[in-house]
């Protein structure tokens, strides 16, 4: 299979309430996509189906070149398998230091044992420090992350999830509250791990997206409403209506 | 996918992180060598002045308070990294430490009872036959509560290796099937602490019953007389299981230092704070919450094996819930999160508690009511618990923060980040 990640006819349900409804999606290997959607469209549970948080009651969602199913792994083991997540509020731990942060990502055994006598090297700092750089945290390192400015820890979560390694990245709303530099800088961020990586951004915001310059998958009521680029989907009946109709 | 894959616009500058972290762990934890250092001024200062080896100043009864406070020390530890570190506030760590001292107490009382039933058979005509002896001791043991034969479980009382493999197993396996079945199916917070609770419970009250082959009420008596050694003064045992303390609590405390130096401890504050963040970054929570659950059960195990020779008498009461309330007040009065304020917080509120309850402490007579200290203490002890989490949540252990905090820059309380949420100074330099 040439995709990375197929997710073909997921439902789910909370309470009888139907979150995801027969959702099928796809993407490549080194590909960004912009998922939009208006409120309650489903786009944080589909990542949660994704990541292991919520179990689907229908539908398969596989990964890989072995076409490997990952509902049934927890989600350290999806996270090992190479989904990196970020969440929508920057979740980054305040009371260590950015270095702390950075060296806990950093893809190694995540067993208890081998972590107990993993000690960081010189590779190890170098690693941190180049990630550090990147993400424009170098003279952070040391600090708190608690310190640090809101959008300092929306990057510091950014690099975490490069400093995994990931095969796929989720990205949910990675801009908000930053501002226009700091956007700017987000969005370089993001389209470099994608000539590598699979990239998944959930967005609210149209400009965004449209610097983003990828294709775009516009998420209603659970399902799927239009697919492809932004200029394409924009002008989509059914998504002008969903978007302004009411 | 390769580290290269990365591209970066930047150039690497280098051995930036390579800071603090390059140097070796000494350097990096100098409370390590500073609590060491204490502790063995302690153990030197106690030695001089005691009767056991030195001028005699101190009475033999203080010597075995100062060793039992040693080993709460130590039991205070591991709850430090179980609560303090991994955020898992078990309130039944005080039954692994009672097991530990039953295991050792087995064999102390098998030993001299086995010792003082040969003496007297061997009187008899007749040399006593190995059943005889063994009948013997078991009348001897369990005529207080109505049997004569050995249970079950007293199966390798007769062998100190065996029994002491025991203070280490029977907390660890117990604990480890206990948190896989707890950590597996996702308690936490209140709920898992509710859990532990009533685990020390049911323990506590099973082994109060006279047929749970530990002598119900009685428990386990005599355990200060080591068997074989009659004739050595209690002022130089007493002196024997300090130093043993002594050593198990510098032990301890460099190997809770290790762990949660480096990544590991890393992860375990992380799970503290964010749990549901740490999966998603790929490591497995369950397990490291069972790893360090059955680590300091066994900690716990070892700590009460040297406990309760120097009390010499174990019972259930030993292993009610309120032991492990307990345990938690100290931590959290030292000062959670930090190794020395488990420690200071044990050894302070314990020895307090000992000169309060021990009737040293003078009465306060108001005039129309006199204040009894033994009455009292425990509700000065449960104010100083809501004072601390209200106004010190750092415990006594904060005030090393203060002292340093003399040497960073001052913001003068201002926020540290743009956000309404964000940490202020004073919280985030911990």
């Amino acid at each position: 299979m040439t995709q990375l990640l197929e997710v073909s006819g997921v439902s789910v349900s909370f309470d009888g309430f139907r979150a995801i409804n027969n959702l099928s999606f796809q993407i490549g290997k080194a590909e960004m996509r912009a998922v939009i959607g208006p409120n309650g469209a489903g786009k944080t549970t589909f990542m949660d189906i994704i990541t292991g948080k919520t179990k689907p009651d229908d539908g398969s969602v596989l990964w890989g070149d072995k076409s490997q199913s990952l509902l049934k792994m927890t989600e350290s083991q999806i996270a090992q398998a190479g989904v990196g997540r970020k969440f929508q509020r920057p979740t980054v731990f305040e009371d260590q230091s950015v270095a702390d942060n950075l060296t806990l990502a950093l893809k190694k055994n995540r067993g208890p044992l081998s972590v107990l006598r993993f000690r960081a090297g010189h590779a190890d700092h170098t690693k941190v420090a180049e990630i550090a750089d990147e993400i424009g945290l170098e003279t952070a390192l040391h600090r708190k992350a608690g310190e640090l400015s809101h959008g300092q820890k929306q990057w510091l979560e950014i690099g975490m999830l490069l400093a995994q390694d990931p095969q796929l990245l989720l990205v949910d709303e990675p801009a908000a509250g930053m501002t226009p530099a700091e956007r700017e800088h987000t969005t370089e961020l993001l389209t470099r791990a994608a000539e590598t990586r699979a990239v998944v951004v959930v967005e609210h915001d149209m400009e965004f997206v449209r610097r983003l310059n990828c294709r775009v998958t516009v998420l209603h009521e659970g399902a799927v409403l239009a697919e492809g680029s932004l200029d394409h989907v924009t002008s989509d009946e059914k998504v002008i209506e969903v978007y302004l109709g009411r | 996918m390769t580290d290269t894959a990365l591209s970066l616009s930047r150039k690497n500058p280098g051995g930036l992180g390579a800071g603090p972290q390059s140097r070796s762990f000494i350097a990096r934890h100098p409370s390590v060598l500073i609590f060491i250092g204490c502790l063995a001024l302690f153990t030197l200062g106690v030695t001089v002045l005691a009767e056991g080896f030195g001028v005699g100043v101190i009475s033999t009864s203080f010597v075995k308070t100062l060793g039992k406070t040693l080993c709460l020390c130590l039991v205070a530890l591991a709850m430090d990294l179980v609560w303090g570190y991994t955020g898992i506030l078990s309130l039944g760590h005080m039954a692994f430490f009672g097991i530990g001292g039953y295991a050792i107490g087995m064999w102390l009382m098998y030993a001299r009872t086995e010792l003082i039933v040969a003496t007297s058979l061997a009187q008899s005509p007749l040399p006593p036959t190995p059943q005889e002896i063994s009948d013997g001791i078991a009348s001897q043991i369990f005529g207080v509560v109505g049997a004569s034969e050995f249970p079950p479980i007293w199966a390798v009382a007769h062998s100190l290796p065996l029994q002491l493999a025991a203070v280490v197993l029977v907390p660890g396996l117990i604990a480890l099937v206990f948190g896989w079945l707890a950590f597996r199916s996702r308690v936490t917070g209140v709920y898992l602490s509710i859990l532990t609770q009533a685990m020390t419970l049911a323990l506590s009250l099973y082994l109060f019953q006279n047929d749970s082959g530990l002598r119900g009420n009685n428990g386990l008596s005599g355990l200060q007389n080591l068997p074989g050694l009659g004739d050595v003064p209690q002022s130089t045992v007493s002196m024997w299981f300090l130093w043993a303390s002594a050593a198990a609590l510098g032990l301890g405390y460099v190997f809770c230092a290790w762990i949660v130096s480096g990544t590991f401890g890393s992860v375990l504050r992380a799970i503290r704070d964010d749990e549901a963040r740490v999966r998603f970054l790929g490591y497995s929570v369950e397990a490291y919450k069972l790893f360090i659950f059955t680590v300091t059960a066994i900690i716990a195990g070892i700590a009460g094996a040297l406990y309760y020779p120097q009390a010499g008498i174990i019972n259930p009461a030993e292993i009610a819930p309120i032991a492990s309330i307990y345990l938690a007040v100290w931590v959290a009065i030292g000062g959670r999160g930090r190794l020395y304020g488990a420690v200071i917080g044990a050894a302070f509120v314990s020895l307090l508690s000992t000169w309060f309850t021990g009737g040293q402490a003078p009465d306060i007579n108001l005039g129309v009511y006199t204040i009894q200290w033994v009455d009292w203490w425990t509700i000065l002890l449960g104010l100083s618990f809501v004072a601390v989490t209200l106004f010190a949540p750092k415990g006594i252990g904060g005030l090393v923060d203060l002292i340093e905090a003399r040497t960073s820059p001052n913001r003068h309380g201002a926020d540290l980040g743009p956000d309404p949420g964000a940490l202020r100074e004073r919280e985030a330099d911990t």
